[in-house]
């Protein structure tokens, strides 16, 4: 302490800065260079060193009242041969400002000169403090701050208070930086499933182990799982440390021309080992994250709520033994866990169609304590799964819990092996597992292009599960999606579709691509390939999916141009050979009986295994009979899962397959009494569905637009519409009643409901049992376009 | 020097490609392209089905080359991707001040 007393400016250092930094930077090289240390001995070796540095320059300096304080990286004693010095000289204000001027300038010119990268500042305790309140980024690497050289009494002091004022003010902040942490998601990308992953940017990577830090430190929520992240974070830092060492650069983004490199350095197999790992400890920190950010969420909107205004908390019901509560869902209170097979699906399938989470303690009794699916799965089970696959984007992040928890794999053993599978590939940004249910989720929205959106659904799921084993991905997967549709349950027709979708995902890009489109062998090998218009539709559709869901470089339009010319092209070779005609009726003997007495009845049957209750109407047939039907149906919750209607001389006979919402199906005569109201006039349906539908909350999730079309050709003796859209409580009513109000009758109509989407088709006549005009008919279809588009 | 620009149908690039192999150009860039010319677009009638081109999709080849190996070069090109269809497309040369490898600095016919 000889310069202590003397007149500021004046103080000197103890050594010569330019020896100092010397000696440190030899011993960095050597840490760096040393083969055989550890990567997390290397973090600790390095700042060691620097710390050491640091204090010998600051050292004859030293004056009471002032403290070197390292930030950030530095201060979680992480450097890794890139890392910036993060340093903060902070004084109590007892100083005069020279004073503190010239000890900042005798140890950071030495800092800056010795062209460490340094992130360096100078603030009294109330400025650091203020700037930290400003700038949740200045709180966030204070919060990690750690007393380096100098007065001790400072750094504690700027410690506690940087901590305390992190706490008080958390409810303002933390929803800043949930903003903050979404937006470098949406940038960077989810660490996971990237096959060159930022380590520390992309969700899931160091930069989010350090904000779970900062929640925690907030007191808001608990910190979870600490064991599992703390891992995951090492492994993290590990291939951080050799990234560096590899590149010499500070870049933390995992390019795949240095991931054998790295891999090497670090002992492993290979590049594609060394990315199943990142992406493991990717995937355990950002769902550690995710479960954070929700506890987070209820306890502030808890907080934030009044106590007069503060409701009971609601549980609204969104399926069998699935409820709602608090913007999650859960398992209803009188759920049979244990022995309701379908439950799971169940539950998922509402989760993604109401665009929320499943709450993190459904998710574990889900996984521990519901039963194994039969095999093949009920077709309840599978429409669930159709539901889950078909809510677009909101499908995503409920897969990637149940995958998470294991449960992804128990339905489907085949997953296993895609599971976390790096591709190397330029075209794909995604791991093989996250491509496949990212093309699902471009799937829904091409729903309305397809006769059978779930087997286009099932197919987009499907179609690379070939890439766990060696050979041609294709011919492989159509094997194993073979197996896996028959597993849940597709009829023997729709399993072989499934498959040869699979086995053909790839047909129609390479084809458009390298074949002569204009040659007529090249449409005509294509179309017996495919075989049917049907196929083609779901083959073009699933190729679009695909490419979208691989990157922005696979589906430029000028691919999609040539791939639309060519299914052009095998549409017209196909409609040549189109099987046309009336499709068969299937009107049991005994209604055929009953219509043929001219009776009036409805028929309940008891649920089958699937829940599904049928629902026989036997009716004179008139204007708007189906209108109300549906509409009595939907008010008494019944979902239509399917339907048939045909007429037998002038009656109607309809065949309705019902799930009741909750509780079992009414009795038939409720039904017979509220249809006769709702026909003779004393019932106002219409106004009783518009009113409930006021009470429900729209879905949260985005459909694809519905697709209304007239099917020329289709018919001799009628006009076909087709209707394709998402399924809605009311939906068949609403079409219904616009084709009752143009006066048009309904000769038959095939209802089919798959998964979330219904396809319904409906044979037309007017009042003389003929096809409706070309004009009649046009406008028919607008007017039911347009209904449907407006509930939307 | 010389560049060559090849305006061709996607279908017949791996033709070309492996016929520039074989002639000894190992060097080319290829990109998508898309776009008409004196055809101005066109409707088809394929079956029954009438639809219309406005931009055909092509693909653009580029190489470049010594003056001497001009000639062979382009008749290698249009030999191969010759259809006789309307929409085979276009091949140009155009004359090149100068070229350098990034790598080495190297100029002239060296960098080729």
């Amino acid at each position: 302490m000889e310069a202590a007393g003397s007149a500021p400016g004046t103080e000197v250092l103890g050594a010569d800065p330019a020896a100092l930094t010397r000696r440190y930077r030899q011993a960095r090289d050597a840490v760096i260079d040393a083969p055989d240390l550890a990567a997390a001995q290397r973090r600790s070796a390095l700042t060691d060193l620097t710390d050491r540095w640091v204090r010998d320059l600051f050292g004859a300096a030293a004056t009471p009242g002032i403290a070197v304080v390292a930030v950030g990286g530095y201060g979680r004693r992480e450097l890794v041969p890139g890392s910036d010095l993060d340093i903060l000289l902070v004084h109590d204000g007892s100083r005069p400002d020279d004073a503190v001027a010239a000890v900042a300038d005798g140890l950071f010119y030495p800092l800056w000169d010795s062209k460490v990268p340094l992130d360096h500042s100078v603030r009294s305790l109330d400025e650091a403090a203020r700037v930290a309140g400003d700038d949740y980024k200045v709180a966030l690497g204070l919060l990690d701050a750690r007393h380096v050289a100098g007065d001790p009494i400072v750094s504690r002091a700027i410690a506690e208070r940087v901590t305390a004022d992190w706490r008080r003010r958390a409810p303002k902040r933390l929803p800043e930086l949930r903003e903050a942490v979404r937006a470098r998601a949406e940038r960077s990308g989810e660490l996971a499933y990237l096959i060159e992953p930022d380590l520390v940017e992309s969700y899931g990577g160091l930069r989010d182990t350090i904000v779970l830090r900062a929640v925690t430190a907030s007191w808001v929520a608990d910190r979870p799982h600490s064991a599992a992240i703390e891992e995951s974070r090492g492994w993290l830092l590990t291939v951080r440390d050799a990234l560096h060492r590899t590149t010499r650069r500070r870049s933390d983004r995992l390019l795949l021309q240095e991931q054998d490199e790295v891999a090497d350095l670090l002992g492993l197999l290979d590049a594609d080992a060394l990315l199943r790992r990142v992406s493991e400890a990717g995937r355990a920190i950002a769902h550690a994250s995710d479960v954070t950010w929700r506890s987070v969420d209820r306890a502030l909107t808890a907080r934030s709520r009044r106590p007069r205004l503060r409701r009971k908390p609601t549980r609204r019901p969104l399926a069998e033994g699935v409820v709602e509560h608090e913007r999650e869902v859960v398992f209803a209170r009188e759920a049979d866990i244990a022995d309701d097979a379908g439950l799971a699906m169940r539950a998922s399938a509402a989760a993604a169609q109401a665009g929320l989470p499943l709450a993190v303690s459904t998710l574990e009794r889900l996984v521990a304590e519901t039963p194994d699916l039969p095999v093949p799965w009920p077709a309840s089970v599978r429409e669930d799964f159709v539901r889950l696959l078909g809510a677009g984007a909101d499908s995503v992040g409920v897969w990637e819990d149940l995958e998470a928890a294991g449960m992804v794999v128990r339905w489907l053993p085949d997953w296993e092996r895609i599971r976390h599978r790096p591709q190397r590939t330029p075209v794909h940004r995604h791991t093989v597992d996250r491509h496949s249910i990212e093309a699902v989720a471009e799937a829904a929205a091409l729903t309305r292009r397809v006769d059978r959106p779930d087997l286009l659904l099932v197919a987009a799921l499907l179609h690379d599960i070939g890439k766990g084993w060696p050979g041609d991905h294709s011919s492989t997967g159509a094997v194993i999606a073979q197996t896996l549709a028959a597993r849940m349950g597709f009829d023997d027709d729709d399993v072989e579709t499934l498959s040869e979708l699979v086995r053909f995902h790839l047909l129609l890009p390479t084809v458009a691509t390298s074949r002569d489109l204009d040659d007529p062998a090249t449409v005509a090998m294509v179309a017996d390939l495919v075989g049917t218009t049907d196929r083609l539709d779901l083959l073009a559709a699933l190729t679009e999916a695909d490419a979208r869901a691989a990157g922005p470089t696979a589906w430029t339009p000028w691919r999609a141009s040539l791939v639309r010319d060519l299914v052009t092209r095998v549409r017209g070779h196909l409609a040549g050979h189109r099987p046309q005609g009336e499709r068969p009726s299937t009107v049991e003997p005994w209604a055929r009986t009953l219509a043929a007495s001219g009776a009036f009845d409805v028929m309940v049957s008891a649920p089958d295994l699937d829940h599904v209750a049928k629902v026989t109407v036997v009716a004179p047939d008139r204007v708007g009979l189906l209108a109300a039907v549906a509409g009595v149906l939907t008010l008494h919750r019944l979902e239509v899962r399917g339907a048939s209607v045909d007429t037998v001389s002038d009656s109607a006979v309809q065949v309705w397959r019902t799930v009741s919402q909750y509780g079992a199906p009414p009795d038939d005569h409720v039904l017979r009494q509220d249809l006769r109201r709702a026909l003779d006039g004393s019932l106002d349906v219409a106004a009783k569905l518009r009113r409930r539908a006021g009470d429900q909350r729209r879905p949260a999730t985005r459909t694809a637009p519905p697709r209304v079309s007239l099917v020329p050709e289709a018919s001799q003796t009628a006009t076909v519409l087709q209707v394709r859209a998402h399924d809605e409580p009311g939906l068949l009513h609403t079409i219904a009643s616009v084709v009752a109000s143009a006066g048009v009758q309904v000769r038959s109509a095939l209802v089919d409901t798959l998964g979330a989407d219904v396809v319904d088709v409906f044979y037309l006549t007017d009042s003389q049992q003929r096809p409706l005009p070309d004009d009649v008919a046009e406008a028919l279809r607008d007017q039911v376009s347009e209904a449907i588009g407006s509930r939307a | 020097m010389k560049l060559v620009t090849a305006v061709i149908k996607p279908f017949k690039l791996d033709d070309v490609r492996s016929a520039l192999e074989s002639f000894g150009v190992h060097g080319m860039t290829v990109s998508e392209a898309s776009g008409y010319g004196r055809q101005k677009g066109h409707t088809e009638v394929y079956r029954g089905a009438e639809y219309t081109v406005d931009l055909v999709p092509k693909v653009r080849l580029e190489v470049l080359l010594d003056d001497a190996d001009v000639d062979d070069v382009v008749e290698v090109i249009v030999k191969t991707s010759q259809t006789g269809r309307i929409g085979d497309g276009k091949v140009w040369v155009a004359p090149i001040d100068t070229v350098v490898r990034v790598r080495t600095g190297e100029r002239g016919i060296d960098a080729l």
